[in-house]
Formats: C-alpha cells, sequence, structure tokens
C-alpha cells in the first residue's frame, strides 16, 4: 500500500511529537517517584525499612498491582500506592510512543509498519498477560 | 536499624548506588543497567530477581530521557526501530518469563557472562564505513536515512542485513527480559557490524529501542508483582539522575581511556558476580 504522506513530512511528526510524548510521561513518572519517596522518608520510614528488609531476605516482594487499590492507596498518600503508580507510568513511555506511531502509520495507510506497530503493541500489552500468569 | 534514620541511610544508599550507575552507564555507552544489577547484588545485598527488576525500570526511564534528544536532532531512525522492535520485543518477553523461572545463582552466572561479552564489544574497534544505498528488502520499507549536519546538507546512507540484525535483537531482548540490561552493547554491534549504519545513528537507534525492550520485561515484572517498589523507586530516578549528568559530561571527556577502565570495571564485577554466584553467597 502506498503511503500518504512524504518522508519528509513523516520525519517533521515523528521528531515534533515523539519527544513531546517520551518527556511528559517520564517528567510525570519521576515527578509520582519523588512525591512517593518523600512520603516514604517523612511518614511512614519505620515501614519502609520495614519493606527494604524483607525484599532483602528474599520473601515476598508483591506490589499492589490492582489499579483500585493502587489509586485509593495514592489519593490517601499512602507512599507505596504512590511510587508503584509512578512505575506504572513509566512502563506506559513504550507504550505510548509505540502506540502514537501506530496512529500515524494507520493515517499513512502503510500496511507493513501498521503490522509492525500492531506487533509490537501487541507484545507490550502481552506483557501483562504473560506476567499475570507466570 | 529502623526509624527515620533508617531510611535515610537505605534511600541515600540506594540513590548513591543508581546516581553511580547512571553516570557510568552514560559515560561508557553501556547503559545504567550493566552497573545497576551488581551494584544492587553486591551492595545492596538484595535478590538478583529483585535487582533484575529494578534495573529494566531504570532503563526505561534512561532510555526515554536520553531519546528527547536523539529523535529531535535526526539521529535516531525510528521507521528501522520499529521493524527491529518486533524482534526485540518477543526475545524481552521470552526472556522476562525465563527469569522468573530461573534460579538467581544461574542469573548471575548468565550475568557475570554477558558482562565480558559487553568488555569484549567495549574493546572492539568499530569502523564507521556507511553504504550509500540500501538493499532491495530495507528499500521497499525506506529503512534509509540522513545523517544531520551542522553547517552542510545532511549525508545520505543505506540499510542492509536487515534479517541478521533480526535475529541478533532476538538475542539482545531475551538477553534484556533475562538479566535486566537494555542490551545495547549487542544492539550497537548489529547495526553497526551487520546493518552497516554510522556509529551514531545506530547508538541513537539502539537508545531508542532499548525504551520497548526493556519495558516488555518491566510489565512482566511489574505484573507478575515482582517489582520491589521499596528498591526500584529510588534506583528509577536516581539512574535518570545520573545518566542526565553523565550525558552532560560526555562530550567533554576522553573516551579512550575511559574505555579501557570501564572494560577493567566491568571484568573486575564479572569476576566477582561468578565467584559469588558458584560459591553460593
Amino acid at each position: 500500500m502506498q503511503s500518504l504522506r512524504t518522508a519528509d513530512e513523516e520525519n517533521r511528526i515523528l521528531r515534533h511529537w515523539t519527544p513531546l510524548i517520551l518527556r511528559s510521561i517520564l517528567i510525570t513518572a519521576m515527578a509520582f517517584l519523588v512525591v512517593g519517596l518523600t512520603l516514604a522518608a517523612t511518614r511512614s520510614p519505620g515501614y519502609y525499612v520495614g519493606r527494604f528488609r524483607l525484599v532483602q531476605s528474599g520473601k515476598t516482594i508483591h506490589a499492589a498491582t490492582n489499579w483500585a487499590g493502587l489509586t485509593t492507596g495514592a489519593a490517601h498518600g499512602d507512599p507505596r500506592a504512590v511510587m508503584t503508580l509512578g512505575l506504572v507510568v513509566l512502563t506506559l513511555v513504550p507504550i505510548a510512543r509505540v502506540a502514537f506511531t501506530f496512529v500515524l502509520f494507520v493515517k499513512e495507510r502503510d500496511a507493513v509498519f501498521v503490522m509492525a506497530t500492531a506487533y509490537v503493541l501487541a507484545g507490550l500489552i502481552a506483557g501483562i498477560l504473560l506476567g499475570r500468569i507466570g | 536499624m529502623g526509624g527515620e534514620s533508617g531510611v535515610l541511610t537505605i534511600l541515600g544508599g540506594l540513590l548513591g548506588l543508581a546516581i553511580s550507575a547512571g553516570f557510568l552507564g552514560a559515560l561508557s555507552g553501556l547503559g545504567g543497567g550493566v552497573f545497576i544489577v551488581p551494584g544492587l547484588v553486591i551492595f545492596a545485598q538484595v535478590p538478583m530477581h529483585v535487582a533484575v527488576g529494578a534495573s529494566l525500570i531504570s532503563v526505561v526511564a534512561t532510555s526515554a530521557g536520553a531519546s528527547v534528544a536523539f529523535v529531535r536532532d535526526g539521529w535516531t531512525n525510528v521507521r528501522l526501530a520499529i521493524i527491529l522492535e518486533c524482534a526485540t520485543v518477543t526475545g524481552a518477553l521470552l526472556g522476562a518469563y525465563l527469569a522468573g523461572i530461573i534460579p538467581g545463582r544461574a542469573l548471575e552466572i548468565l550475568f557475570a557472562l554477558m558482562m565480558l561479552q559487553s568488555a569484549y564489544f567495549a574493546m572492539t574497534q568499530r569502523g564507521d564505513e556507511i553504504v550509500t544505498s540500501s538493499d532491495p528488502l530495507c528499500t521497499r520499507l525506506r529503512l534509509d536515512g540522513e545523517i544531520p549536519q551542522d553547517n552542510a546538507p545532511p549525508v545520505h546512507y543505506g540499510v542492509v542485513n536487515l534479517p541478521i540484525g533480526a535475529v541478533l535483537m532476538v538475542v539482545a531482548g531475551l538477553m534484556s527480559g533475562l538479566l535486566g540490561v537494555g542490551g545495547g552493547a549487542l544492539k550497537v554491534t548489529a547495526m553497526d557490524h551487520y546493518m552497516r549504519l554510522p556509529l551514531k545513528v545506530s547508538s541513537a537507534t539502539s537508545n531508542f529501542m532499548i525504551g520497548v525492550t526493556a519495558g516488555a520485561g518491566a510489565i512482566v515484572f511489574l505484573a507478575r508483582g515482582d517489582i520491589a517498589t521499596s528498591v526500584a523507586g529510588p534506583v528509577a530516578l536516581g539512574v535518570t539522575a545520573g545518566a542526565l549528568i553523565g550525558s552532560r559530561i560526555l562530550p567533554y571527556a576522553q573516551i579512550r581511556p575511559l574505555r579501557m577502565l570501564f572494560v577493567a570495571i566491568i571484568t573486575l564485577i564479572a569476576i566477582e558476580m561468578g565467584w559469588r554466584a558458584f560459591m553460593g553467597i
């Protein structure tokens, strides 16, 4: 299928929007992590130390991964929930970047690249299922 | 040790370790993962699986941070990255799945071997001979690109040997998911040596792809509940900050002596990790 945009136009769009997407999500994730760490150090230092020792001992490290618990916890200023939310936002960086290129190539009707980005996107989403069953 | 002084000691230690790893990773071009995983295992004394999970998250962050400038300035070949990401994601998912099954000691031995391989790559002199036209497959996919120049028209380059590059990218993805590193050394070698891309384009494109490769692994770890927030949070912040400092200093650094120093450091860490794994420490 023939691409509808010229290579220059495609380059211009990619060079403008990709850094913007990367930077915005990265800054959001880092803000969550800074707030979470500050809360851990000031509000519940004993809890943080306890969790870290547990991790060192090789016992459970399972973090809260259900969305309802995570957002409620974060809204109440739970340091662990805020930090986990920051880490989840960070994993959105590659997903958002690939999703953006997928939309771009759909608009361009570039079949090979639509399939390639769809495969990568599906792979990233499959990671969630793989993690759940693994 | 508990309470406020305890938390400050742990957070300070993890942040210090992560900043150093990010700094060394940016200066050496090997990425923070190569330094943060052994750092966490040896100094913070956390299990290998925890170190791998935290490292994957931090690699996503550093890749995003560094890619901003590379993509904006036109060094990254985004179309090529998308095609090769099909291979790296496949390898990374498989690696992250296997990391949940393979014992920590075996992972430590594999990590030590991977570090020795990285040291070898760092010592190997790479040429910067480019091809001006792509082979038929790469031409059909419009994978060729242009090297930006300061005060001159951009220089056109071609791309060849996509299938060989894709196979090596599966291996790089597997290493990433299994060991928590970006796999940049292998990615750059594949693009530079076999696909004949200019070195800086290879580095920028590899860095761009690392985010998706490590992201695939990080998502598996996160969904499995294998990311320890108390470790991954400060590590992601510290490695990103360290990489930012390192990338600012890089243009003024003497690359050749630095590279030799890193080869020595990496070899020592590989021996230490291999020894610990064999002795069951």
